[in-house]
């Protein structure tokens, strides 16, 4: 009789260990719903009620949310009233739009573009993803509302970036790139004039 | 200790007549939180009205568990995350967005301000811009909502009774024999009034291709009458627009302008600012007088109020004409003797009130009164300077009138088959129409001609006799716009695409006045070209679509140029398409239709004052006259007056099916669930009746069987019947059989003719039956405590102080630790009395705002409503000192004066529900709330007993259980859904104080006054709540709470809330309430108000 607990101890332990490695098809139980899932659509979820599954909706073509009256097509598009890119951003670049950009660069350009520009990031690391360098001449010399262009609809493999970036990050990120630039050109120019 | 201290230590307030007699049910509603059997599980579970189990069938029974066994019950549920895979620009998931749109009722406007949630709308605001809202909503604007995920709404067009298609009713109408003859003769469309350009404008279309067709517009509860009387009075169609807040002087006649009438939403607001005390003394806060025999939110509301019978207030305006008269206005009328049942010096006191104050007093007139009295109102207002100054009238373009006439001649021509094609947009006559005109069966005879057409949300009473069905779309789910009363045109903007496909007005509207189907965004915007002056380019989208292929295709061509980048030299490129341009500026239109869009209106679009003639004296005089012809003579007992009155809660019916509606407390009755026989308790007695009594009503041959509701305030010999239930057909909530075999109510149109469409004479005969009935009067007592606290003008001025001077303030000493607050924000909450009308929008907005369940009939009578933000309402009267209460059994109060008080939870600092939580599932938070913590909560519902205020609500069943698909579209997901067993109650809205603050993070600054708003707050057009941080001294509510008026409710019980209340001031006219004289002693504790006292 004294040896019982011991038993018991044994014999949990042998059925938990048995449990190891068998994945079961079902999801876990879970015994007290407490509210965990409720009548309601977070965002994301399916809904069975729409055709394609999804209980988030686009909203209806041709209206305008609150805070969103986007008329401006120089801002909006980069594009002057003729329809050519803007040589210059429509914007007034400040430190705070420097660092605004420098912020969503690093978040979304980085990566790929690596935190210099030469376009040598994580992606080309690990992926040999190719990517520009926006120090190659032909990228610099694009104007600022092509490099706008580029951010909102993609080019090539890179995809576009309207959806995370607001209009205004996207133009602060265009003032970072810019920067970036510059920066190098006048390293390079010091290092020629030091040779 | 009490309200008024010593001004008026004698006044009595009571909750409801039980409780005056003593009744020995409202007892147990007295001492027990919640009533026996409330507690208990439901032995009578399928007594009466909507039970449990029909509730939970209406709300849902899609989704079961059937098919799962054993442990599949108990496993989480998979779920799977479903991203969008062309994500919407300006769109993060879980960041809510807000459009700007309209809600069109009737011929006015309301602008709105819609939350959308990942393209779903889940709540609606005012829209601070637009002059109609100025952010503020009604109660049908916030329950408009539910409607929109109604699943009992009609899901596809039907031809006789089969699923069809639009593209089959286009096919039938344009190619098949159901289109009208050529001249349109035979053809007739029956449409509700409307102020939509669009629709104005394809109406003259319309009647231009079909010249001999009929266009009859009729609602059941219209102003035609008001049209009427005043197109008669200045001789042309014209809108009167009140400026309340100009007052200084208000008649109302047998008006409901704060709830049920024309612009609830503007007319609220400008009278709770007319109605501001300046508590620094000076200036003069509107007096109201109301003159009526249905004791109405206005009415409730009223400085005066006299109690005459609805048809005796046209002898009233003559009365009042020739008082006018004698007291030097220019109106050649004989001063006139007494009129039987109507108080001369109060008429007097009146008609000096309004000649002090020419240009700043308003008379208004309801849309029950006859012609001739709206056309008197129109020459006194005339005659008194007020017109142009708190009135001005406006010419606005809409569809029509609603014409009873027209109707019955429609009626007339179908019965003599001389009309072979019926389109009915959006009307429902078989159920509303006037019982005599028997449009079942005219609908029936047309019917097997396959001659009906039915637009309409739901398939319904009409839609039975119609060979084809087309769904009608809501507001929400379609394009188009309206007009506001004063002319302001705003558009009807989307969002969300048709959940079933349905059709909007002006679509079905294009489809037979032009012949073609028709997007009904293009039908808007070629409207808004002609209101904006601006030419639109047909093929906008077109280009703009053509540019995005071009887009595309330069895309592709650069990205090729892209890949090739290392083989291909430079040079061997051309020309870079990129380079090229790609007009992208948007035309003149797009930009201007675009801000009416954003902002919800067109700037500067609303109509100037029409410059009317002042109305001669003799025509004045003749026009008051007139209207004392009109008047209807005192009816006897046993020959009663019957007013059809529009609900407050469910409209003319077309609400009947939304269950926030069907649950909302009437202001003044707290009926739920159903409509009475309202009547005064001296015609009760008269009559022998008792509440729940079942009466049959009789009018005209035709009869009604009703329960009896006694209402202090009523008119003696008048019956009140709510319009608007006993729907037959018109889903699961409306419609829904009881155990006394029909829905919600009784359908009163079956009552009303055309020849007395609003007071008609009839009869009350008790069946000897009774009926049980739903009220939320008698919940939650306070148990004679001085919770309103009130006093007169002149008492104020003299003791700024009273609210607070006699608050019986035992200690200062808690039996507990005191919380300490030193961090910021500290949050509270002050509601106004004085400006609060009861007018039901917060109560609405909240249940919206937080997912509050509805519970049905049964668990209403149970006191288990799940209503966050309650509103109570105290009648006051002068007379016994409490320990008399029962005394009175004999001589019921018939004129008592209103109160209203809103209770959400007081979110005290020493919370007393906190101290007797076990499982601390309700503490308190470092910014002052006092928080719920759902998943803790093991509902021993130890906090609720322990609430003095009695606003936590308990989720006895799990009420939100098979919630059908589509109405999870519009639960808030901010909020958490609660399940059974969980106690929940006002959070104080934690999830928009959480958002303000992440808000202000990301944008770097600290949370500003007015940054967070509660849902309550927001709805609320008397402007009564303030909600902010208390130690910000510069914050609106710390202003508030430094006010005089300000004060704790059950300050003797130290729980320290942080939701005060401010003191409600009485402007009466000391010639008809001569000024109390000063009380005796204020210390003696009896001295106080009794007013719950038993």
């Amino acid at each position: 009789m004294r040896r019982l607990p011991e038993a018991a101890v044994l014999v949990a332990v042998l059925l938990l260990l048995g449990c190891r490695g068998m994945p079961s098809p079902f999801p876990p139980i879970h015994p007290n719903p407490n509210m965990d899932y409720q009548e309601r659509y977070d965002p994301q979820e399916a809904s069975a009620f729409f055709y394609d599954g999804m209980a988030m909706r686009q909203p209806v073509a041709g209206t305008v949310a609150r805070g969103q009256l986007d008329v401006d097509h120089r801002l909006l598009f980069g594009r002057d009233d003729e329809g050519y890119f803007l040589e210059t951003s429509p914007i007034a670049v400040t430190d705070d739009v420097l660092a605004r950009g420098e912020n969503r660069y690093i978040i979304y350009c980085q990566p790929c573009h690596d935190e210099r520009g030469t376009g040598q990031g994580i992606l080309f690391e690990r992926a040999n993803t190719p990517t520009a360098s926006l120090h190659d001449e032909r990228i610099a010399a694009y104007n600022d509302g092509r490099m706008y262009d580029v951010i909102t609809n993609g080019v090539g493999l890179m995809a576009g970036y309207r959806y995370p970036l607001t209009v205004d990050d996207r133009w602060a990120v265009v003032a970072y790139v810019r920067e970036l630039q510059e920066e190098r050109r006048i390293l390079q120019a010091e290092r020629a004039a030091r040779q | 200790m009490s309200a008024g201290n010593g001004k008026r230590p004698e006044r009595t307030y009571w909750r409801s007549l039980e409780q005056l007699q003593g009744d020995s049910r409202s007892a147990d509603f007295l001492h027990r939180e919640f009533p026996e059997s409330a507690s208990e599980a439901p032995a009578e579970l399928l007594r009466d009205g909507v039970s449990r189990r029909s509730m939970l069938a209406m709300l849902g029974g899609t989704a079961s568990l059937a098919g799962l066994t054993g442990c599949d019950i108990i496993r989480r549920p998979v779920e799977h995350i479903v991203p969008y895979v062309d994500a919407p620009e300006g769109m993060v998931p879980g960041v809510p967005l807000a459009y700007a749109t309209t809600m069109p009722f009737g011929s006015r406007a309301l602008g709105l301000l819609v939350e959308s949630h990942e393209g779903r709308p889940t709540k609606v605001e005012g829209n601070e811009l637009h002059p109609f809202s100025e952010g503020a909503s009604s109660v049908w604007a916030q329950s408009s909502m539910l409607d929109l995920y109604d699943p009992d709404r009609s899901k596809s067009v039907r031809f006789a009774d089969e699923a069809s298609s639009w593209d089959d009713f286009v096919a039938a109408w344009t190619e098949g024999n159901l289109g009208p003859a050529a001249d349109g003769t035979g053809f007739a469309i029956l449409a509700e009034p409307s102020s939509s350009p669009t629709l104005i404008r394809l109406k003259e279309a319309l009647l231009d291709r079909y010249p001999r067709a009929r266009w009859v517009i009729w609602e059941p509860v219209s102003e035609e009458k008001a049209d009427q009387g005043t197109t008669l009075a200045a001789g042309e169609h014209v809108h009167a627009l009140y400026h309340i807040d100009r007052a200084q002087v208000l008649l109302t006649l047998d008006s409901d302008f704060l709830s049920t009438e024309g612009d609830s939403v503007r007319n609220l607001r400008g009278y709770s600012r007319a109605r501001r005390v300046n508590e620094e003394g000076g200036g003069s806060p509107l007096r109201h007088y109301a003159v009526d025999g249905v004791h109405s939110v206005t009415a409730a509301n009223a400085d005066h109020r006299l109690r005459v019978q609805s048809g005796r207030v046209a002898a009233f305006v003559a009365r009042l004409g020739s008082a006018l008269a004698g007291h030097g206005l220019e109106l050649p009328l004989d001063a006139g003797g007494p009129a039987g049942d109507i108080d001369d010096t109060w008429v007097d006191a009146l008609a000096q009130d309004l000649i002090a104050h020419r240009g700043a007093g308003l008379i208004v007139a309801g849309n029950r009164q006859p012609a001739a009295v709206h056309a008197a109102v129109y020459a006194l207002n005339s005659a008194l300077g007020n017109a142009g100054s708190t009135v001005t009238y406006h010419r606005t373009a809409d569809t029509g009138s609603s014409s009873e006439a027209d109707l019955a001649a429609l009626a007339a021509a179908i019965h003599e088959g001389a009309v072979d094609r019926l389109l009915v947009l959006g009307a429902n006559p078989a159920y509303n129409a006037p019982a005599d005109l028997d449009f079942p069966a005219a609908l029936e005879s047309l019917d097997s001609a396959g001659a009906v057409i039915h637009v309409g949300a739901y398939r319904d009473e009409t839609s039975r006799f119609a060979r084809w069905h087309v769904p009608l779309a809501h507001y929400l789910e379609s394009w188009g716009d309206a007009r506001a009363t004063d002319g302001t045109a705003s558009v009807v903007q989307p969002l969300i695409e048709p959940l079933y496909g349905a059709k909007s007005l002006v679509e079905v509207l294009a489809l037979a006045a032009l012949g073609e189907s028709r997007d009904g965004r293009d039908l808007v915007r070629e409207t808004w070209s002609g209101i904006l002056g601006l030419p639109l380019e047909e093929d906008a989208d077109d280009a703009a679509a053509a540019g995005a292929s071009a887009e595309a295709e330069a895309e592709a061509e650069t990205a090729a140029d892209g890949e090739g980048e290392e083989a291909v030299p430079e040079e061997a490129v051309p020309v870079d398409p990129m380079s090229l341009p790609f007009p992208v500026a948007l035309s003149e239109f797009e930009v201007a239709w675009r801000k009416v869009l954003h902002d919800g209106l067109l700037d500067g679009s609303a109509a100037p004052a029409a410059d009317l003639p002042a109305i001669a004296p003799e025509d004045g005089a003749a026009a008051v006259r007139a209207a004392g012809e009109a008047a209807q003579a005192i009816v006897a007992s046993d020959d009663l007056e019957i007013v059809f009155r529009c609900s407050p809660a469910v409209h003319d019916g077309r609400f009947a099916n939304n269950g926030w509606l069907q649950e909302l407390p009437d202001a003044i009755t707290k009926l739920t669930w159903d409509n009475a026989a309202l009547i005064s308790p001296a015609t009760a007695g008269a009559l022998g009746l008792e509440n729940e009594d079942l009466v049959t009503v009789a009018s005209g041959g035709r009869e009604l069987e009703l329960p009896v509701w006694q209402v202090p305030g009523q008119a003696d010999n008048t019956v009140t019947i709510d319009l608007g239930y006993g729907r037959d057909f018109a889903g699961r909530i409306a419609s829904a059989a009881n155990s006394e075999g029909h829905g919600p109510g009784r359908n009163a149109y079956l009552l009303r003719t055309s020849e007395a469409p609003d007071l008609a004479r009839g009869t009350l005969n008790p069946t000897g039956g009774t009926y049980p009935l739903a009220q939320t009067q008698d919940h939650h007592s306070m148990e004679g405590r001085p919770i309103v606290r009130e006093a007169d003008l002149d008492y104020f001025e003299a003791h700024p102080d009273f609210a607070t001077a006699h608050s019986e303030k035992p200690h200062e000493n808690s039996m507990w630790d005191e919380w300490t607050y030193q961090d910021s924000p500290q949050w509270g909450m002050t509601i106004d009395l004085n400006a609060c009308v009861g007018c039901n929008a917060c109560m609405i907005a909240c249940q919206s705002e937080n997912n509050v369940p509805i519970v049905g009939k049964e668990q209403v009578m149970e006191g288990r409503e799940m209503h966050w933000l309650r509103i109570d309402r105290y009648f006051s009267d002068e007379g016994e000192s409490r320990g008399m209460l029962r005394d009175l059994v004999q001589d019921l109060p018939s004129e008592p004066q209103t109160s209203f008080q809103p209770v959400p939870c007081m979110q005290c600092e020493n919370a007393p529900c906190e101290q007797v939580c076990p499982v601390a599932a309700t503490v308190h938070d470092s910014e002052g709330l006092n928080a719920m913590v759902y998943n803790r909560c093991i509902g021993t519902r130890y906090c609720s007993n322990n609430c003095p205020y009695k606003v936590r609500r308990f989720n006895y069943f799990n009420f939100t259980k098979d919630t059908p698909e589509v109405m999870k579209l519009g639960k808030n997901p901010d909020v958490t859904i609660r399940s059974r067993g969980v106690m929940e109650k006002c959070t104080y809205c934690v999830q928009r104080i959480s958002r303000a603050k992440v808000d202000a993070r990301r944008d770097g600054r600290g949370l500003a006054d007015g940054d967070v708003v509660t849902a309550c707050q927001q709805a609320c057009p008397a402007e009564a709540i303030r909600f902010g941080d208390i130690t910000d001294a510069a914050s609106g509510v710390s202003e508030a709470k430094a006010s005089p008026r300000n004060y704790n409710l059950l300050d003797d019980l130290h729980t320290k809330p942080r939701t005060t209340y401010l003191a409600k001031i009485r402007h009466p006219n000391r010639e008809i309430t001569p000024a109390p004289p000063p009380a005796e002693d204020h210390g003696d504790e009896d001295a106080g108000h009794g007013e719950d006292a038993h």
